[in-house]
């Protein structure tokens, strides 16, 4: 009986309410929630808090939460001021390395070492990863030269160094149009940027104000075929793909530059949440939430990017506040875990969080959810059963943009069945 | 047979294949190839012909083709930088080997490495597998080396402190095996069940390691994810598997310990001979008298031999293709394993799934020629390849978890088995080329037999009382227990910081690694040594870190740090670098 309890005496034991796992936005937005009515800690494994937002230096944060334009730098820093000025403890470069499903974590730092933290909710706000290279089996060489777009972000704008002078963009989501612009703006040449799908991966403001401003082209259905370089990049081929993404042989073009960037998607950190064993969702690659952003285990609270990948950090605030207030709620009342309405991503539809209903706190709530394929004049029906509860009529929905529906607590309460399903039918 | 046979066959083999202008010579049962050949194809094509012709010691292939890629040899420094007994030229796992075990005795040892680390070659690029000797030709020098080494890593790998784990191999025998044969399915699975399996355990006796039958039934239940058209198996225990970077780093720190000296990012340039015997070894980094050199450069074994007049063998090429999965698959099989596919390529076992000491499931290795000694790209269709090749064997197994991929280049001579010999033109020039799989298997049983040819050779090794076997432990943070973790924090608080979040790789490890005996001066010397970068994000996280203390800990300006030595710059210079005077930064 002693072996692992053992270690227990010799950490800094500390016992709280909420520990919010992760200071990025999602995290301080959930964490200043929380301490409303709870005693929180805030971990966070970087130097600073603000998580990815610092080193985004570029305008478009806040139109929604501010009502203005603000800089990444500024919209993490009005957070990070009122989480300082609260009673939440922070605890920065400190890591988690394990949780069970008691909600006892133990984490390291260099101050205090091992820290046990015995905590009634917890919040997860670990945010997401980059896709690599390797995970979309780019062929060639491995020198040094290839970036992802985030990592060449954080040289230029953090550590302030240069990864490359001639660049190559895979992949049209946001952070690489970002980047495309950043490095021009540095002295740098883009040659262009390709991407294997036949629409942009990113919003369609950034393809406007990063490429089509800077006369930047941007290659649809186009990948990356070859790394060339031994010690360093030399140079990529690129070719046109066909409607299932293989290569057409004779479309091969070599270019030759000394930097690749890639930005072809971003993945949920999810390995604290399996370790703890939370339910999955194969489709976001996210833990399966409720409303009230509460997984399956009661208690453990997700929130941001973690739960799946976001357009707009705005939409984070919004849903990372809803799992801060509950996780402080939990620790008071414990929350209604009873009925159960299942959301299903129907036709055209990749997926829907949350993935389940479950309470009645919430006034309204907020499905968001993803099409597969670009449609003008679709329409977004939200049904239960054989009724349907919404319609909406769609300008234009695409994949990188997400789609937000608000259903009133009226039309909750009338549902009769367990189930709502999200179909965008018809559209061009 | 006499070289007078020698010429014969070989004739018979040109004549055969219709090859025109080519001028055979044989000595010593060497074969020189001089002439003109039409293709890359035809250059591998006839000295492989020729190198399977029996009792043949090695086949020089000088034969000319278009598009032949020809290296300049780069200038030296001829001034005297040094003296040693023995100088060992290549920092691969073989030449490391040979380094530790010469560390046992009372001479000057210099091993000469043209990278800025060791290991930098296949020996970083293979599967892992410390093989067991099963697969391998009866009768062949590789064979019998691989089963003594491989039974050396258990003592080996205890003293070095380098993981290890006798994870045995299953080769699988399923209703796909002789499948090429094109003989009737119950005929093809009465053999595969009833027979083969036999065959392979009474080879396992000959050769002396333990092998044993598993049927059917024990085989779903220990490896459940195994393919249904599975008919049975046998198993070699005796496999192992070792991290071979981190254990020729090992064996190179350790060899530091008992003062062999390593000179690294030193290219040899010329092996000086006087009066029929080695005089000196030339490199970028100044000239080293010697009157032993150990020629174990690999890819470019050939090459040094001809710099000293010595040349026995040619190199080609052969690229090894693998992919290496996500950690969290780590418990998807508990053994490695192969397809035994009947009659299969010629001196190739096969590749498979392996598992590693860290987790990381590997699926591979592919094989095929390489014009290019540093060709170590992977292609579309090498992957394609490795997903064909094997997921007969595990159909079910998650391939969208690939973490990365990458290629090694086998070293081989035409007659496909090493060539580890004293020179019969040079005296104290030493081969040891032609050094593919198994070599990391037999690689301590190399060093054995390289000592003896030293002795044989007149070198005087007298035991070195003071030798000390152990390498310390290094720290790694992972594998501790949380008190472990605790008391380590408390003495260097720099092992509370985590760095490498897959990995859980700290500050103090990576300094470690930085100031190690063999130190790390690059970011991929550091991975290799502490697996910073190597997890599921691939340094997306840590490379920033990795820099930055690197940085520190060296003095090297950031914007010059480099990924693996020498033209690997990461950066091209601090941000607005690229703007001109106009705009310094300020």
């Amino acid at each position: 009986m002693w072996g692992k309890q053992n270690a227990y005496w010799v950490t800094n034991m500390m016992e709280t309410d909420v520990t919010v796992i992760g200071g990025g936005p999602a995290g301080l937005a959930a964490a200043l929630k929380a301490s409303e009515n709870a005693q929180v800690i805030l971990l966070e494994r970087g130097r600073e808090l603000g998580g990815i937002l610092p080193q985004c230096i570029h305008q478009g944060f806040g139109n929604f939460v501010f009502k203005k334009m603000l800089t990444g730098p500024e919209f993490s820093q009005y957070f990070i001021d009122k989480v300082r000025q609260s009673d939440i403890v922070v605890k920065t470069e400190t890591t988690v390395l394990e949780i069970d499903k008691n909600k006892r974590i133990i984490a390291t730092n260099s101050a205090e070492g091992i820290l046990e933290i015995q905590t009634k909710a917890i919040v997860l706000s670990m945010g997401c990863r980059e896709r690599t290279r390797s995970q979309i089996l780019v062929p060639g060489t491995r020198p040094a030269g290839v970036y992802t777009a985030g990592t060449s972000q954080r040289l230029i704008n953090i550590d302030g160094i240069m990864p490359g002078k001639k660049f190559v963009i895979l992949g049209s989501g946001d952070v690489g149009l970002i980047m495309a612009r950043r490095f021009i703006l540095e002295g740098g040449e883009v040659e262009g940027v390709y991407e294997i799908m036949p629409q942009p991966g990113g919003l369609t403001r950034n393809i406007v104000q990063c490429l089509d401003d800077y006369n930047i082209p941007l290659f649809l259905s186009h990948t990356v075929t070859d790394i060339v370089g031994r010690k360093r990049v030399e140079g990529v081929t690129v070719a046109k793909v066909d409607e299932s993404m293989k290569p057409l042989v004779g479309t091969e073009r070599f270019i030759p530059c000394d930097c690749l960037v890639l930005a072809v998607g971003l993945i949920p950190e999810n390995e604290l949440s399996k370790q703890i064993g939370l339910d999955m969702d194969g489709r976001t690659d996210g833990p399966v939430v409720d409303e009230r952003m509460e997984t399956s285990v009661s208690g453990i609270f997700a929130c941001g990017n973690v739960v799946h990948v976001h357009d707009l950090v705005d939409d984070v605030a919004v849903v990372a506040e809803i799992a801060g207030e509950h996780a402080a709620k939990y620790v008071r009342e414990n929350l209604e875990r009873r009925g159960k309405i299942r959301t299903v991503a129907g036709e055209n539809v990749g997926y829907v969080v949350p993935q389940f209903l479950r309470g009645k706190e919430l006034d309204s709530v907020t499905l968001y959810f993803r099409v597969l394929s670009e449609k003008r004049g679709a329409t977004v029906i939200i049904s239960c059963g054989e009724k349907t509860i919404f319609e909406r009529k769609e300008k234009i929905v695409k994949p990188p943009e997400m789609v937000k529906v608000i259903l009133s607590r009226e039309v909750l309460n009338a549902l009769v069945q367990n189930e709502l399903r999200v179909d965008v039918r018809g559209g061009k | 047979m006499s070289d007078g046979g020698i010429l014969r066959k070989v004739d018979k083999v040109i004549r055969k294949k219709r090859f025109e202008n080519i001028d055979v010579k044989v000595e010593d049962s060497v074969v020189y190839l001089n002439g003109k050949v039409s293709s890359w194809d035809d250059f591998v094509e006839i000295g492989s012909l020729i190198g399977a012709i029996k009792n043949i010691r090695g086949v020089v292939n000088r034969l000319e083709y278009p598009g032949e890629i020809r290296r300049e040899r780069k200038k030296g420094n001829r001034e005297k930088s040094g003296e040693a007994d023995v100088v060992i030229i290549g920092g691969g796992v073989t030449g490391c080997s040979i380094a530790r075990e010469l560390s046992k005795y009372k001479v000057k040892v210099i091993l000469v490495e043209k990278e800025d680390d060791v290991a930098c070659g296949a020996t970083k690029a293979n599967n892992a597998m410390v093989h067991s000797g099963i697969g391998e030709k009866v009768g062949t020098l590789k064979q019998k080396l691989c089963v003594k080494g491989h039974f050396m890593y258990g003592e080996l790998a205890k003293e070095l402190n380098v993981p290890f784990k006798r994870c045995g191999m299953l080769i699988i025998l399923t209703k796909d095996s002789l499948s090429k044969l094109k003989i009737p399915q119950f005929l093809a699975n009465f053999i595969a069940k009833r027979i083969i399996p036999f065959i392979v355990v009474r080879r396992g006796k000959k050769i002396g390691i333990p092998i044993k039958l598993v049927d059917r039934e024990e085989l779903m239940e220990k490896e459940r994810y195994v393919t249904e058209r599975a008919l049975a198996a046998v198993s070699s225990p005796s496999y192992g598997v070792i991290c071979p970077y981190f254990f020729t780093i090992a064996l190179a720190e350790n060899a530091t310990d008992n003062g062999v000296e390593f000179m690294l990012d030193t290219e040899v340039v010329d092996v000086t001979v006087e009066n029929d015997g080695v005089k000196s070894v030339v490199t970028t980094k100044g000239t080293i008298d010697t009157r032993f050199v150990i020629n174990a450069a690999g890819l470019y074994a050939d090459e040094v031999a001809e710099m000293a007049g010595a040349r026995e063998y040619t190199i080609h090429p052969k690229k090894g293709a693998t992919l290496l999965f996500d950690k969290e698959l780590g418990n998807y099989i508990n053994r490695s394993m192969s397809l035994l596919r009947f009659p299969r390529a010629e001196h190739y076992k096969g590749g498979g799934i392996m598992v590693t000491v860290d987790s990381n499931i590997q699926w591979g290795p592919t094989i095929a020629e390489c014009p290019e000694k540093e060709d170590t790209s992977v292609t579309a269709e090498d992957i394609e390849k490795i997903f064909e090749s094997y997921t007969p064997l595990l159909p079910d197994f998650p391939k969208k978890s690939v973490i990365t991929y990458f290629a090694g280049i086998r070293a081989s001579t035409f007659t496909e088995d090493f060539f580890i010999e004293a020179s019969k033109k040079v005296k104290g020039f030493i081969h040891v080329a032609g050094i593919q799989s198994p070599g990391l298997a037999a690689a301590p049983a190399v060093a054995d037999m390289v000592v003896d040819i030293l002795k044989n050779e007149g070198l005087t090794l007298k035991q070195r009382e003071s030798f000390n076997p152990y390498r310390d432990k290094t720290t790694i943070f992972r594998d501790l227990d949380i008190k472990e973790k605790k008391r380590l924090i408390e003495k260097n608080p720099r092992y509370g910081k985590i760095m490498c979040r897959c990995e859980q790789v700290t500050e103090g490890e990576i300094v470690d690694a930085i100031h190690s005996k063999l130190p790390a001066l690059s970011v991929d010397a550091i991975k290799r040594r502490t697996r910073a970068g190597m997890g599921r994000c691939q340094g997306g996280f840590c490379l920033p870190h990795v820099v930055e203390i690197l940085s520190r800990e060296t003095g090297i300006p950031i914007e010059k740090i480099q990924k693996n030595g020498k033209g690997s710059n990461l950066f091209v210079g601090k941000a607005k670098c690229l703007l001109g005077d106009k705009h310094d930064g300020n």
